[in-house]
């Protein structure tokens, strides 16, 4: 087939009509938004490849050519996906890109041929089906952002000032603090979907207390003052990013993520926690702990157990009292890139274990370990009741 | 004046198509696959089997393949080609893979059964007549095409003029042209370099003669007649824009011959050894018994006595033996909102250069239609 530019271009249009629609009931099946994402990405994609390459080095486009090109748009959609930051599952996008192009080649070859009967001599253009072609396919990605619009999650602005807590939120929004927004008594989450950002939070029993709710964000928060946990997240699945906490004294920790084997893995990046018992501490959690600052911790710096998996990377550990990094309790751990310096050995408690240890597995946990940078602790890097250390 | 005519019946003639060859049946199918009835179209022609022509032209040169592809036939739409169909007559994939990388040729056998099947399927032999049309002549409220009429819209589509000998051989009792039934004798000329020359080349070696090639220049290897873009918007819109003297040496470049690439051409010539040689001059035939023209058919209007009467009759423009045509193969001078005189196959080459190939006939039949429905 030789297409014109138009020819291309409209085809395409007609040809992703229905992977648009079907992509668009898929999004309000899933009740996510990214096969709507994926499908306008690879009609953007495509469009423009049809106007910057094809249309120059194709003169003469023959049937097998499709599935290079349809490699090489699949290539280019994933990378433009992860470029966009779509969080579309693998295998979902796979399925559905593979399924998109199976029909597009169908209508191509068959059913525009059959419709139109000039379809091949006129390279590839539709005349007014072409107009419609873009209409509809305009009208379809109007309708998901009408769609989008109307159904997504209200933001609350929180205005600079003090305001009494604790907040509770019991259903999806997005919680935004402005320059000097404070909320004192602690925020509560309850319900998925919640994001918050940018809001300093004084007191309460926990700072910011999630329980039973899945793909919370909290993104630059600033705790302090609370009585137990800065950040406590209970069956929850989280993403703490750029956080900031100071733990008062007392048995306080920084961040607990607990109880969430079951659920999706959670994620700790980019805080900075000083004081407290624990910095960072899991319990039957999958998470991954990277790029965090965590400094003078009266028990462990951070801390990942209870049959927790997860990976602690390119953290900063400096001058904990006792444990620097802990893997414990048949836990599976992967340490790589972290820097510990300064632990120092708790010699109150008589403990070994506690020796000012910068690296530590305990009681059957497997702790793998890279290229870790542990120095001036008493002792680098050990394992207790039957744990193991590889790699290092 | 055409407004003043009343518009005939539906089920009375309106459309006329003069010749009945694979470009006239080509044209029909698609004016029936458009809506109109049997009763609405004529067709003149001295044969009602629309390859009778062909046939003879194909089996005097043992043709068993075509050169076209999958869309190589006589219906209004591409899709499902022959390849499509060959695969449910085989029950096998291998017609479609073929078709995908573009090395699907069907059968002349399976060709020929198409072409019957859209013979009997489009209600053709109910709007053939047979006759040999003599004239074509504009007429108040359309034309004429002998004493019938009037038709507001005629298609010519009378086919090759005839067979083309090269005056140097005329005459000469050695001579016969490729597309006229023959046997070999044991030292054979072949005079000409496109895809029948080639034909005749392995086609006198398989019979154990010594082929001699005489031919003015090298071979073109192309796959299809033209480029492939020419047989789309794509390659058509610069030679559509071409003023005509450009169109013209255009029309004369495509027209060089040519004959695919391939092992299956190349592997018998290499193996011949001394059995096959090149000249490039008619001396170079003259201990040949027996001299082979592939040399094609006779060239421009003037050959065929419809189109020449037309063109003296109405003045109407010519370039280089070309009439020269719209876009969509239609006569400018005899063409308006109330009637069309158009032309198919080898004549419409000014509006679609292979015009003479199943997709240039089919092209020139939706353009027709379109016509017919639209003026």
């Amino acid at each position: 087939m030789s297409y014109t530019l138009r020819g291309r271009i409209e085809s395409r249009l007609a040809a992703m009509l229905a992977p648009l629609a079907a992509a668009g009931v898929a999004s309000l099946a899933v009740d996510d938004w990214w096969p709507i994402e994926l499908a306008a990405l690879m009609l953007a994609v495509g469009l423009a490849l049809d106007a910057t390459l094809y249309h120059r080095v194709l003169a003469y486009q023959p049937g097998w050519l499709a599935v290079p090109l349809g490699a090489l748009e699949l290539v280019l959609v994933m990378a433009a996906a992860r470029a966009t930051d779509l969080h579309s599952p693998l295998g979902g996008a796979l399925v559905l890109f593979v399924l998109s192009w199976l029909w597009t080649q169908v209508v191509g070859h068959a059913a525009l041929p059959l419709l139109r009967d000039s379809y091949a001599e006129d390279g590839g253009e539709l005349a007014r089906g072409g107009a419609a072609a873009a209409a509809g396919a305009a009208a379809v990605l109007l309708a998901a952002l009408s769609v989008a619009w109307v159904t997504a999650p209200p933001t609350v602005r929180l205005a600079a000032g003090v305001h009494q807590g604790p907040l509770v939120l019991d259903h999806e929004q997005e919680l935004v603090g402005e320059p000097g927004a404070v909320v004192r008594g602690g925020i509560v989450i309850r319900a998925d979907g919640v994001v918050v950002r940018d809001v300093a939070v004084v007191g309460g029993d926990h700072g910011i207390d999630v329980d039973l709710s899945e793909n919370v964000v909290l993104d630059g928060v600033r705790v302090s003052g609370f009585a137990m946990d800065g950040i406590h997240a209970r069956r929850s699945t989280v993403e703490i990013r750029g956080c900031t906490i100071r733990s008062p004294g007392g048995y306080t920790q920084g961040v607990d993520i607990s109880f969430a084997a079951h659920l999706h893995m959670s994620v700790v990046e980019d805080c900075t926690i000083t004081g407290g018992q624990e910095g960072i501490v899991t319990h039957s959690s999958t998470v991954v702990i990277q790029d965090n600052i965590v400094r003078r911790t009266a028990l462990r710096g951070i801390t990942m157990t209870e049959m927790s998996m997860g990976h602690i990377e390119d953290n900063t550990v400096l001058d904990a009292l006792g444990v620097g990094i802990f893997c414990g309790d048949f836990s599976m751990c992967e340490a790589d890139g972290n820097t510990v310096v300064g632990t120092r050995a708790d010699r109150g408690s008589g403990d070994l274990t506690r020796a000012g240890v910068g690296l530590e597995a305990h009681y059957g946990a497997e702790l793998t370990v890279g290229d870790n940078d542990v120095h001036g602790n008493p002792v680098p890097l050990a394992a207790f009741a039957d744990a193991s250390i590889r790699g290092g | 004046m055409a407004s003043s005519t009343p518009r005939p019946r539906p089920t009375e003639p309106d459309v006329a198509i003069v010749g009945a060859g694979l470009a006239a049946l080509t044209a029909y199918a698609a004016l029936r696959s458009g809506g109109l009835e049997t009763g609405q179209v004529r067709v003149f022609g001295l044969d009602p089997d629309p390859a009778a022509a062909w046939r003879v032209r194909a089996g005097a040169i043992r043709q068993t393949h075509m050169r076209s592809e999958s869309d190589g036939h006589c219906l209004p739409r591409t899709f499902p080609g022959l390849a499509v169909r060959d695969a449910r007559t085989q029950r096998s994939l291998d017609p479609l893979i073929a078709s995908v990388v573009d090395r699907y040729r069907p059968t002349v056998e399976t060709f020929l059964a198409h072409v019957a099947s859209v013979r009997r399927r489009t209600g053709w032999d109910e709007s053939f007549t047979r006759r040999r049309v003599a004239r074509v002549a504009a007429t108040q409220g359309g034309f004429s095409v002998d004493d019938d009429g009037p038709f507001r819209r005629v298609l010519v589509a009378t086919g090759h003029p005839g067979l083309h000998i090269p005056p140097e051989l005329a005459g000469d009792p050695r001579v016969v042209h490729a597309y006229e039934p023959h046997e070999y004798a044991s030292r054979v000329a072949v005079v000409g370099a496109g895809m029948a020359a080639a034909t005749e080349w392995l086609n006198a070696l398989a019979a154990g003669a010594t082929v001699v090639s005489v031919r003015r220049r090298e071979p073109v290897r192309l796959p299809l007649n033209l480029p492939r873009p020419m047989f789309s918007k794509r390659g058509l819109a610069a030679f559509h824009r071409s003023p005509p003297d450009e169109r013209a040496a255009l029309l004369k470049r495509f027209s060089a011959p040519s004959y695919p690439p391939g092992r299956a051409w190349d592997a018998p010539l290499a193996a011949a050894n001394g059995e096959f040689r090149v000249g490039a001059t008619p001396d170079d035939a003259k201990d040949a018994e027996q001299v082979i023209c592939a040399t094609g058919f006779e060239r421009g209007y003037g050959h065929d006595h419809v189109l020449a009467g037309l063109v003296k009759e109405h003045g109407l423009e010519t370039v280089n033996g070309w009439i020269v045509l719209d876009e969509d193969g239609a006569v400018p001078r005899l063409s308006s909102s109330g009637r069309t005189l158009a032309l198919a196959g080898i004549h419409a080459q000014w509006a679609f250069p292979a015009a003479d190939t199943l997709a240039g006939m089919r092209y020139i039949g939706h353009r027709f239609l379109r016509r017919c429905r639209t003026r």
